[in-house]
């Protein structure tokens, strides 16, 4: 199915009061990143290119939102130009936080009342590197039906093709049929859908060509040898952002703010890089030193995660690259441990 | 679904000194409050924060609960302050505790130090409650010193029944206090159990470097690996395995322990500190 752009900018504008819309606008300081923003009119969006500069997890998982009571709101809202390694993002944080036994009362809401239009790659930063995850920079339907996005519109041309991902998805579809024109595709927009996916896998691949993608990650576990961790901390200045900008790490604090027997309180994101993170009363840490807690994030991502949700906590979206101000590449840490 | 988070209001009904640093706090909840032994609660001072406690009291008392604290760190300072009908908060229980279930018709040993009894003490009064269902109960109790020996007043109590073989240490005998059990760390005491070790449970609670030595004291007296509990202690904030703090290797302290036998987190990294 398609629909045009300005169609497209129709159904968010009837949309608007009845949900939050939320879509990636070229940032005010920087026209190459992408940060998501209210809509409220401005057609200005960005919807493909690349992904946004806050990760998916900002709305879903906030950095500080009160859990006693919960404070997420149930007002529908819609998050579009998803990009790939967001969803990918999205399914280590359902694992987390809705686990059969406990489930994270502010994260249930916003993601039960939250409907995800997910768009393709289109363009690639820097840091990217999806594809030496072996992922990909669009969504493709899961064979189980268990889509992370509702809606997945993929530009072509100045319009946009449509994929359902899921039954809240063919709501949205439903209403958009009642503002928009909605055509079928042709077998030229697949095809020119192929080619467009084709270039963007190209492109990432080039952009990564010095890093291989036949990656051990077993040796983050096996490497407990501290010259090597030294070695590749040397740079690290412990701000926290590499794991506050991840779109998978949950870790959190909880802040009491309880009066008397009113009780609240507050949970805020928390970073595994910082001294203070293990240590219990008393002083006694697991990871004391710096080298200890940069490994500790490889060693989360790559290797526990994995055995804990069967699936690898890093997307391959590059943030941590992009926002580490000692200027520290995953790419190039996880490279040189395949070749100690 | 309930949310995890949910804090029950506790009003604290006596406070006892134990030693200099380590208080008994007997609190209220107001509902009933169910756990089981070796499991842990979250005790949060209203305004100041949180801090996980395994209670101290059996896990058949379900209206009060003892918790026993030692002043050591940030929310431990505030809650030393509380006084008697002071209102706390309590959320939990979490985690997984002793698993009685494999303790039944043994011979059990217990292993603790400093304020590592807390625990230890909730796990005693429920095994002196179905004291029928197992063989033995060899308590080997050690502190610093007298002054820091807690529960000093309850020694006697346990010490009726036939079935417990109590023994305590103190590190050393500072000027003025007096002693007139065993010298050394806890361990020396091990030296007098009496007990086939082969088929004996252990349980061990105390400070990480008495659970280290203590444990591999054990593995040479000849208790199996998976024979041995730990009780371990590390940074556990949310209670279920969200935050992420306390995570030991694969497993979570908070979700996966706090106890755990020895044979499940001897290859982990990093476990004793």
């Amino acid at each position: 199915m398609i629909v045009s752009k300005s169609d497209l900018n129709k159904f968010f504008e009837n949309l608007m009061n009845d949900f939050d819309i939320f879509i990636p606008y070229e940032t005010e300081f920087d026209k190459d990143n992408l940060s998501y923003r209210k809509f409220s009119g401005d057609a200005n969006f960005v919807i493909s290119k690349y992904r946004t500069v806050d990760p998916i997890k900002t709305l879903f998982y906030l950095p500080s939102e009160m859990v006693v009571p919960p404070s997420a709101k149930e007002k529908k809202r819609i998050i579009v130009g998803v990009k790939n390694c967001d969803l990918l993002a999205l399914e280590v944080l359902d694992a987390a936080l809705l686990e059969d036994n406990f489930v994270e009362p502010n994260y249930k809401i916003w993601r039960e009342n939250t409907y995800i239009i997910s768009a393709d790659c289109t363009d690639t930063l820097p840091t990217c590197h999806c594809v030496l995850l072996d992922n990909n920079p669009y969504p493709t339907k899961k064979s189980d039906g268990k889509n992370m996005f509702d809606l997945n519109i993929n530009p072509v041309d100045d319009k946009f093709v449509i994929t359902v991902g899921t039954p809240k998805g063919e709501k949205l579809l439903e209403l958009m049929k009642k503002c928009c024109t909605i055509s079928k595709a042709t077998s030229a927009d697949r095809e020119k859908i192929e080619a467009q996916h084709a270039e963007i896998r190209k492109k990432l691949a080039d952009i990564n060509s010095d890093f291989s993608p036949d990656r051990k990650y077993n040796v983050i576990s096996e490497s407990y040898d501290e010259t090597t961790w030294k070695e590749l901390s040397t740079e690290c200045v412990e701000c926290g952002g590499c794991t506050n900008i991840c779109p998978t790490c949950y870790c959190i604090i909880l802040n009491d703010e309880s009066e008397k027997d009113c009780f609240r309180k507050i949970r805020t994101w928390d970073s595994c890089q910082l001294s203070g993170y293990a240590r219990v009363a008393g002083g006694a840490s697991p990871r004391a030193k710096l080298w200890e807690r940069f490994r500790n994030r490889y060693q989360c991502k790559f290797v526990i995660m994995k055995e804990n949700f069967s699936k690898l906590g890093c997307t391959g979206c590059g943030r941590c690259i992009s926002t580490c101000p000692a200027g520290i590449d995953l790419r190039e840490v996880i490279q040189s441990l395949q070749e100690v | 679904m309930a949310n995890p988070y949910e804090v029950l209001k506790a009003d604290v009904l006596d406070v006892i000194t134990e030693s200099p640093t380590i208080k008994t706090f007997r609190i209220k909840p107001e509902k009933q409050f169910e756990f089981e032994t070796g499991q842990f609660v979250e005790l949060t001072v209203p305004g100041i924060g949180e801090a996980p406690f395994t209670p101290s009291s059996s896990h058949y008392e379900k209206e009060e609960m003892d918790i026993t604290i030692m002043k050591v760190g940030f929310v431990t300072e505030a809650v030393h302050r509380v006084k008697r009908g002071d209102v706390l908060g309590i959320r939990g229980p979490y985690g997984k505790g002793y698993p009685l279930d494999k303790f039944k018709g043994k011979d059990i040993l217990i292993l603790g130090g400093g304020v590592g009894l807390a625990p230890l003490r909730c796990l005693l009064l429920t095994l002196i409650h179905d004291i029928d269902d197992y063989k033995s109960i060899t308590v080997c109790f050690g502190a610093r010193s007298p002054e820091d020996m807690i529960y000093k007043d309850q020694f006697d109590d346990w010490r009726k029944y036939d079935k417990i073989h109590l023994l305590r240490s103190v590190d050393k005998i500072p000027e003025g206090q007096h002693w007139n059990e065993k010298v050394g760390v806890v361990t020396v005491l091990m030296d007098d159990i009496k007990i086939d070790t082969k088929d004996a449970v252990a349980v061990v609670c105390g400070p990480p470097i008495m659970m280290k030595f203590g444990t591999f004291a054990l593995v040479d007296k000849g208790f199996k690996d998976e024979n041995i509990y730990l009780s371990m202690e590390k940074k556990m904030y949310c209670g279920f395995g969200q935050c992420r703090h306390c995570v030991m290797g694969k497993y979570y302290a908070c979700k996966d322990g706090p106890v755990f036998s020895y044979d499940m987190i001897k290859n982990e990294e990093k476990i004793w500190e």
